[in-house]
């Protein structure tokens, strides 16, 4: 579904991501770690052509991104706060994103009714705009937005931060279904390793902008990222 | 204390993304407030001659006190679109062992020496100057002056505490609408009634100490408003509304772009930014009023037709100089989102076209001065939608000014107009018109018909090019699409 080819990222001498090649297979359920600066955020925005590789190319389903808008009807996202629109109620946001996609008014709230739970009766008909919402309850929104219209590709960076316990398990439980039929396409980021591990079929390991780590998921998976991450801590402490 | 303060003010100006900007633009902003103050000082100086010489019989000094009570009005309206309520970051501050009292004091301080308060400081300084060399009595004028601002200084402090109330803005503005109504059809002098007051206030001087109460008053008002609400869901807090969602589902009608116009008049509704602008736009409307009331400008149909331009042109150039800045908060979604450029491109000129439209309906008093100056506006219009349209959205491209669309534009801090691409932009958008109606009613010798068809036709011509100049807009948008995005991510 994905192809990556040669892409880099330069700002300056300062080279931020650095991926010769990586493929990610339709319905994969795709999970990205790394520290800081790892270039997780990077690799997302360059996926959805937000920033100009610097080399090479990315292919979603056969289209390059930087060169033709054609892969935006079956790739959704949420990224940040910056894709909501504050001063839209989360109903006509969820609408607005509808129309966009495609999708009646009626099926996006059939959509919704799937996400009560989810939405913990903290989203629909609070009167509020998405701009005075919390930070959880934005995050929310932006990710029950991004399954809007049945996309092929959904990308989440960071779902899971700023989400409540009883939040985050229920979206591993969301994502888990979204895997379970290998239609989607689901790339997650995370700091978590326990999360992302769980949600995931395979798991790329970012650090300082390349791929340390390419592993489909086992019983060890966990024990292993744990060892990575532990081991890059003593190193930053011997470099200090 | 307040030294400390003051440093982190200084570091907040300076660090400004205004002051981030080039050279150029520094320049130009330091031109702008030099001309500015030079405006102000140079009425303050020539008030006293100017009223001597148009008035010999009277003194000058009584006719500014009659009429003084208008520019205080003025005043508080322009204070309520464009000032700023004081802000500074204070969150950080309210965990730090720093008496309550002083920050709140700091935060009303600092708006005595706003942009609101310095003008009237040069316009009145020269002027007292001026009395006090024509021979008026020291004590008189010098009372006089401080009572003056401390006129000032209450309404300043006034606007503070009623500034989210719209209900005092439109009693100020009906009051003012009254006052000058009353004044100017001579039912019944209004000026005299506050020229008793505010002469009385100069022919004894002792009752300077009336303004001097009634600032120190608000001043008060002020600081017993903010001392009470210092808690993080106080006065600090943003105010949450409650949504009143409107039904906008007629909207739909206009097929595929329904979907951006709804959002779009949403977006404009719900935030501050673009209401002002939409109120400020609202104003050209009455350009035709300065024009066409002067009799001097009969011979002039050249600057008629820049009036005309003018008239249908309030949204499209203030709303639309800013085109893709409005959608800032959320351009990274758009982006990404399943729209093709050309599509919003489209929807944002549908929306210019629509005001150009509407403005014209408003414009039908208009006739009233003649249907040939109906036909200059309809021709000015015509204009407007099929070229100035596109030259304003061109423009857009070049502008990554990033917009927090539920604050207020500050005075002298907003350099968005400033940008010197734009002001290039902005020539043709207003002298290609004007030449367009100019040379061929120069060449015709003087047939007003030729020009007003010839502006006309300019604007049906560019409706014919629409998909030509659209894409190559795009192209524009698509080619400083990168950049845009990183511009609009950078925190204001």
């Amino acid at each position: 579904m994905i192809t990556i080819q040669n892409i880099s990222k330069k700002y300056g001498q300062n080279t931020v991501l650095k991926i010769d090649t990586l493929d990610i297979p339709k319905g994969q359920s795709f999970g990205l770690v790394g520290n800081n600066g790892a270039g997780k955020t990077t690799l997302f925005s360059l996926l959805l052509d937000l920033i100009e590789p610097t080399t090479g190319h990315i292919s979603n389903n056969g289209i390059k991104v930087h060169e033709s808008e054609d892969w935006k009807p079956f790739t959704s996202s949420f990224i940040d706060e910056s894709f909501l629109i504050g001063y839209l109620t989360p109903e006509e946001y969820f609408y607005f994103i509808g129309e966009l996609r495609g999708q009646s008014k009626a099926a996006v709230d059939t959509l919704l009714t799937e996400f009560q739970d989810f939405f913990h009766g903290e989203i629909l008909n609070q009167k509020k705009y998405l701009r005075d919402l919390s930070k959880g309850n934005q995050k929310k929104a932006g990710i029950v937005a991004s399954f809007i219209g049945n996309p092929d590709v959904i990308i989440l960076d960071e779902p899971f931060a700023n989400l409540d316990p009883t939040t985050q398990i229920r979206l591993k439980g969301i994502i888990k279904k979204l895997a379970e039929d290998h239609q989607v396409t689901v790339l997650v980021s995370s700091h978590d390793l326990m999360h992302v591990t769980e949600v995931s079929d395979r798991i790329v390991v970012l650090n300082k902008g390349e791929v340390v780590k390419d592993i489909v998921k086992s019983e060890q998976t966990l024990k292993e990222l744990e060892t990575f991450f532990a081991g890059t801590a003593v190193e930053a402490f011997e470099e200090e | 204390m307040i030294k400390k303060f003051l440093s982190l003010q200084w570091k907040e100006f300076t660090r400004s993304s205004a002051f981030q900007k080039g050279i150029a633009i520094k320049i130009l902003l330091i031109f702008a407030a030099l001309y500015f103050g030079a405006i102000a000082l140079f009425a303050g100086i020539f008030l006293f001659f100017g009223i001597e010489e148009m008035f010999p019989n009277e003194d000058p000094m009584v006719i500014v006190n009659n009429f003084i009570i208008f520019w205080f009005l003025i005043d508080l309206v322009i204070r309520y679109f464009m000032q700023q309520m004081p802000v500074m970051n204070i969150k950080p501050l309210m965990i730090i062992p720093i008496k309550k009292g002083t920050i709140i004091h700091f935060l009303l301080g600092k708006t005595i020496i706003s942009f609101f308060n310095i003008i009237p400081l040069l316009i009145f300084i020269p002027y007292s100057i001026v009395l006090l060399a024509q021979g008026y009595a020291p004590l008189h004028v010098i009372a006089w002056f401080i009572s003056v601002m401390a006129i000032t200084q209450a309404l300043n402090f006034l606007n503070i505490l009623v500034n989210k109330s719209n209900t005092v803005f439109y009693i100020t503005l009906g009051l003012l609408a009254t006052f000058a109504a009353l004044e100017f059809f001579d039912i019944y002098k209004i000026s005299e009634f506050f020229g008793v007051l505010f002469n009385g206030l100069y022919n004894h001087p002792y009752l300077v100490v009336l303004p001097i109460v009634l600032a120190a008053f608000l001043y008060y008002l002020n600081f017993d408003y903010l001392n009470k609400r210092f808690y993080l869901d106080g006065a600090i807090s943003k105010e949450i509304k409650e949504v009143n969602a409107s039904d906008l589902s007629w909207m739909d009608r206009f097929g595929k772009l329904a979907t951006f116009l709804k959002n779009d008049v949403r977006m404009i509704w719900r935030n501050k930014r673009p209401r002002q602008v939409l109120m400020m736009s609202g104003f050209f409307l009455f350009y035709g009023l300065f024009f066409f009331t002067q009799k001097a400008y009969d011979d002039m149909p050249a600057m008629v037709a820049f009036a005309s331009i003018f008239i249908t042109a309030g949204f499209l150039f203030s709303f639309g100089q800013l085109v893709p800045s409005w959608d800032s908060e959320h351009y990274k979604m758009l982006m990404s989102q399943n729209i093709p450029y050309r599509k919003y491109l489209e929807s944002k000129w549908y929306l210019m076209v629509l005001a150009v439209v509407i403005s014209f309906i408003l414009s039908t008093p208009y006739i009233y001065f003649g249907w040939d100056k109906f036909a200059m506006i309809a021709a000015g219009a015509s204009f407007n939608i099929g070229i100035n349209t596109f030259v304003t959205l061109f423009g857009g491209a070049l502008n990554r000014v990033p917009i927090q669309l539920n604050e207020k534009a500050k005075a002298f801090s907003n350099t968005n107009g400033f940008n010197p691409t734009q002001l290039l932009i902005a020539l043709p958008k207003m002298l290609l018109p004007v030449l367009l109606f100019y040379i061929p009613y120069f060449l015709t010798d003087y047939n007003l018909n030729a020009g007003i068809i010839t502006l006309a036709l300019s604007g049906v011509l560019g409706l014919v090019f629409r998909n030509f100049f659209l894409s190559q807009i795009e192209k524009v948008y698509q080619k400083g699409k990168y950049k845009t995005i990183e511009a609009f991510a950078e925190k204001k």
